[in-house]
């Protein structure tokens, strides 16, 4: 989740910052007198979108009453921004289930819409926002609108652009280009392909609105002033979405993959009935209501099978509950966990009551947030449970342990109780002494007994020990000769070769 | 900028020179066919300096010719991008004015002239100052800057600048400045 939320933020700021205006038609068939005021609808869009993953446009457009042809052209022209993807695909009805199965698994909705189609071929399009490429193409638009005006600005180091005026033609030369273009008769530059006139490239921000008024220099001068401001203004009116950037910067953008690809992801988690906020949170339909009218604050952890998409959605929510409460136990149990188990118990239910009583309210991130942290506190509460356990346990028998030390007041036994591979190799060590001088001993029940032993054992075993190092040490010196043996002979063997 | 560098050439020599001055005939044709050629890579030659080895001949069959293979010193000239040089104007226009340090050409477009310096069309077509003070026109002295090189294979071309300080004119076709 702490990845998806800034990336909507980021574009829906986007949305306002750069898509807030008309969106002027492009492309000559698209001229033609817009009657239609499309202005912020694609702010609208966006904002839809960041609500969902992969969406059915026909869906959307419902969903937004918008017209479907006008909300394809404005997507149309989000797709050419490269904010969004589109995939378009002719499917019969099965196809459509899959979506429509997709689309329940992730956000619960009913599919109440599966009736309604016709046993016929669609081409049908989907549209989804890809956020890392909306990330990179902010970063992009922001630095080349930056760069145009610092260049036109400080008016250097730019390579002039030349461009054919013949409307056939419209070629493009750089000033690199110069020695090639210069004309041997008037010394100008000319086309390569059609001979016209070039004339230099002028999209120069400032130049366009401030005509050649009076004097060349005042006008410069005024033009420097209006770029510079030009430039503030950017800078200010952009802070809020460069923020948001750099926040953005090192959070791995959610990724949908295709269209196919979420399908089947998405019909896969809902099976499965996994948790993962992250991806199903997205899926909240804006509108808030399912067809149903029942709220449903907990859009995000529920999924839903598809062949139990009509039913109520809290009885499935408490099932699943329930499920993991009996999944979980059985490691603990045994630990005496009885207690926190009949706790957990009881903070679930309370807190699907206060689900219950707060869900008309519609659904709400508020309402679904607690959840979460309930969720998580459980979880806490059950490592906090075991560790106590677990500590009570070691502590127990650490306890024990020191018992036996605490009665034989010998050098080494301290250190055997304390250090625990020490003790554990002098216990190996005296196993196998107790084996080869009494094996008789009878196991930790008399402790005394055992002491003495030990104590009796003690000296013998830490030559054993010592033995041992000194057979290791022996080990090390005997190999060592050996290969440089090998080494001598391989010496020889190189002098003979 | 100039650089003193060691390059090879495989030569080929007609039969003809054959004989007690093969070696002067050799480097006189080196350097005939190099100085003053431009390689994208190493830039303009401007002069072979020295001759270090002339390899053993080879006859090449069918023709006679014998290729040898030479090394040699020489100094090249590579105009790089951010270098200040000094140049002649060669032809002003419209569009700015072209200039030449030495081998290599320069464009300098009208928007990188100083903002003070209009064009002025007629008999002789210059940019200068509202004062007068100020005339590049052709056979003016001009140190620039280089703001963009054009490298081909054979061929470089450059992009020049005078809108920056001490940048301009330093002198006139006359000669002073």
């Amino acid at each position: 989740m702490s990845s998806v939320e800034p990336f909507r933020k980021l574009v829906k700021l986007v949305a306002r910052a750069f898509y807030d205006e008309e969106i002027p038609p492009k492309g000559a068939n698209r001229s033609k007198s817009d009657k239609s005021d499309n202005r912020g609808i694609a702010v609208v869009i966006l904002d839809a979108l960041t609500r969902r993953q992969w969406v059915k446009e026909e869906d959307l457009a419902r969903d937004l009453r918008l017209h479907p042809k006008q909300l394809r052209r404005t997507l149309r022209v989000l797709e050419e921004e490269l904010l969004i993807l589109r995939e378009h695909r002719r499917e019969t009805v099965k196809g459509a289930k899959i979506y429509n199965a997709a689309v329940a698994a992730v956000s619960e909705q009913p599919t109440e819409r599966e009736g309604e189609e016709k046993p016929k071929v669609h081409t049908h399009s989907y549209c989804c926002l890809d956020y890392a490429q909306v990330y990179d193409i902010v970063r992009y638009r922001i630095h080349r609108s930056k760069k145009k005006i610092k260049d036109e600005l400080e008016d250097r180091n730019t390579v002039q652009e030349y461009i054919c005026p013949a409307a056939s033609c419209g070629r493009r030369y750089s000033a690199l280009d110069a020695l090639r273009l210069i004309n041997v008769y008037d010394g100008n530059f000319h086309c390569e392909l059609c001979d016209a006139e070039l004339v230099a490239e002028s999209d120069k921000l400032a130049a366009a609105e401030l005509g050649d008024g009076d004097g060349e220099d005042n006008a410069r001068r005024r033009r420097r002033e209006k770029l510079k401001e030009l430039y503030d203004k950017l800078e200010k009116q952009l802070r809020p979405l460069m923020e948001q950037l750099a926040r953005v910067k090192d959070l791995t953008p959610p990724d949908f993959g295709s269209l196919e690809a979420w399908e089947k992801k998405a019909i896969a988690t809902g099976r499965l009935a996994g948790t993962d906020p992250s991806t199903s949170d997205l899926s909240k339909p804006s509108h808030g209501q399912g067809p149903t009218g029942t709220p449903m604050p907990f859009l995000g952890e529920t999924k839903v099978e598809v062949a139990l998409a009509g039913g109520d959605s809290k009885k499935e929510e408490e099932k699943e509950e329930a499920a993991q409460l009996k999944v979980l136990p059985p490691w603990m149990i045994r630990q005496g966990m009885n207690l926190t188990a009949s706790q957990r118990g009881e903070i679930t239910k309370q807190e699907v009551k206060g689900e219950d009583g707060v869900s008309p309210d519609g659904p709400d991130v508020k309402d679904v947030k607690p959840a979460d942290e309930d969720k998580e506190e459980v979880q806490r509460k059950i490592q906090e449970e075991y560790l106590k356990a677990y500590y009570a346990a070691l502590l127990q028998r650490q306890q024990q342990t020191e018992q036996q030390a605490a009665q034989p007041v010998t050098a080494e036994t301290p250190v055997a109780a304390t250090d625990d591979e020490e003790a554990g190799e002098r216990q190996v060590g005296m196993k196998a002494k107790r084996d080869a001088s009494d094996e008789v001993e009878g196991e930790e029940e008399d402790e005394e007994v055992e002491w003495e032993d030990a104590t009796a054992a003690e000296p013998v075993d830490t030559t054993v020990a010592s033995q041992d190092t000194s057979f290791t040490n022996g080990d090390v010196p005997d190999t060592a000769p050996d290969a440089g043996g090998e080494f001598d002979d391989d010496d020889v063997d190189w002098e003979e070769g | 900028m100039f650089f003193h560098i060691y390059l090879e050439r495989n030569m080929q020599l007609h039969p003809r020179h054959f004989g007690p001055h093969l070696r002067d005939k050799l480097i006189s044709k080196l350097i005939q066919d190099v100085e003053g050629t431009c390689s994208g890579r190493h830039g303009f030659v401007v002069a072979v300096t020295a001759v270090e080895t002339i390899g053993q001949g080879l006859i090449r069959d069918g023709t006679g010719y014998v290729t040898f293979p030479m090394k040699y010193q020489c100094v090249v000239f590579r105009p790089f991008k951010g270098e200040i040089l000094e140049s002649v104007v060669t032809m002003v226009n419209k569009m700015g004015f072209f200039a030449e340090a030495g081998p290599v050409q320069i464009f300098v477009s009208n928007h990188l002239i100083p903002d003070d310096m209009v064009f002025q069309s007629g008999d002789v077509p210059s940019y200068e100052t509202s004062d007068g003070s100020v005339r590049i026109q052709k056979d003016s002295e001009v140190r620039l800057k280089i703001v963009g090189t054009r490298v081909d294979a054979t061929e470089i071309f450059c992009i020049g600048t005078i809108k920056d300080d001490f940048l301009g004119l330093i002198g006139n076709p006359g000669g002073g400045a």
